[in-house]
């Protein structure tokens, strides 16, 4: 079968008045056959029936713990980065005081609201 | 290694067995239906070790969800429907995260290997149906699926990926003009 028959079928196949039922059959005398990997079996008995059951369910957690981690790491730095733009927008620098929120100004009305003079 | 007691058992006795923790009737029902499994993890997902995983997640949640079968449909049928259901949710999965952490196309996420075969023309047809099957729409592709891989007809397909019958129609339209574009590229 060369490729243009096997593209045949592939469009025929989404044709809703064709009988599908015989394609399966012609793709798999074409070598296009799906299989899991040897030992596929026992590996779902051991699953099921074991208690690798339970730490199968662990490694689960924690891989979407992990997937968790980089999304609220991924979103915290977002977040920084976002600050510190708004914080050199405003101030002009990334000085240790702009980022403290303190004014380098010297602030005559507190200083005589602090020491009474 | 396989039982020969239970090759002939019928379905039902297969599941009633299992439900009773017989591990070889268990087994016996994962070698009946591991091929049509792969067909559809692997032609969804691609040749990749995450079809594995999902190929075993498959049997094992109809392990634990074998009491609510009752027996009124095929076993194939609930076994495909978790199969799709699976894959479908695996998909989701893999957009959100390559969304996120990588700039590859949705054709990209997957991958294939091909088989070994004992002629250019085989290899080359399978490569065909795999990448066809891997550009299209998840959607699409779950359709192209159950059609080409399984053998499936419109009301079968409608009643597996829990469609009406006249969303499965228009879909197929759809798919075969979106199929049609995807193969003169290939």
């Amino acid at each position: 079968m060369d490729t243009s028959e096997i593209k045949n079928i592939i469009i025929k196949s989404l044709d809703p008045d064709s009988d599908t039922y015989e394609f399966p059959g012609q793709l798999e005398k074409e070598g296009i056959v799906y299989n899991f990997s040897n030992g596929f079996r026992e590996k779902i008995l051991n699953r099921v029936f074991s208690t690798g059951l339970k730490v199968s369910q662990q490694v689960e957690f924690v891989k979407y713990m992990n997937f968790a981690f980089y999304r609220i790491a991924l979103t915290g730095v977002a977040a920084i980065v976002v600050l510190l733009i708004s914080i050199f927008l405003k101030e002009g620098s990334l000085s240790f005081n702009s980022l403290l929120g303190l004014n380098d100004n010297y602030n005559e009305s507190i200083v005589c609201l602090l020491t009474g003079k | 290694m396989i039982n020969e007691l239970y090759i002939t058992t019928e379905e039902n006795d297969l599941v009633k067995a299992s439900l009773n923790g017989d591990q070889n009737a268990f087994g016996e029902i994962v070698n009946r239906y591991q091929k049509m499994v792969a067909r559809t993890v692997k032609g969804m997902l691609g040749d990749s070790i995450f079809a594995e995983d999902v190929g075993q997640e498959v049997f094992i949640n109809l392990y634990h969800s074998l009491s609510e079968f009752r027996g009124e449909a095929k076993l194939s049928t609930y076994i495909q429907k978790i199969a799709i259901n699976l894959t479908l949710n695996e998909i989701k999965r893999r957009k959100r995260f390559f969304s996120m952490f990588s700039q590859k196309a949705n054709n990209e996420m997957y991958e294939f290997e091909i088989a070994d075969h004992d002629s250019e023309e085989k290899r080359e047809a399978s490569e065909i149906v795999n990448k066809a099957l891997l550009a299209m729409e998840p959607k699409f592709r779950a359709i192209l699926t159950m059609r080409m891989l399984q053998g499936y007809s419109t009301k079968e397909t409608a009643k597996i990926l829990r469609l009406p019958i006249g969303t499965v129609l228009s879909r197929l339209s759809r798919a075969q003009e979106q199929i049609r574009n995807i193969l003169k590229k290939l």
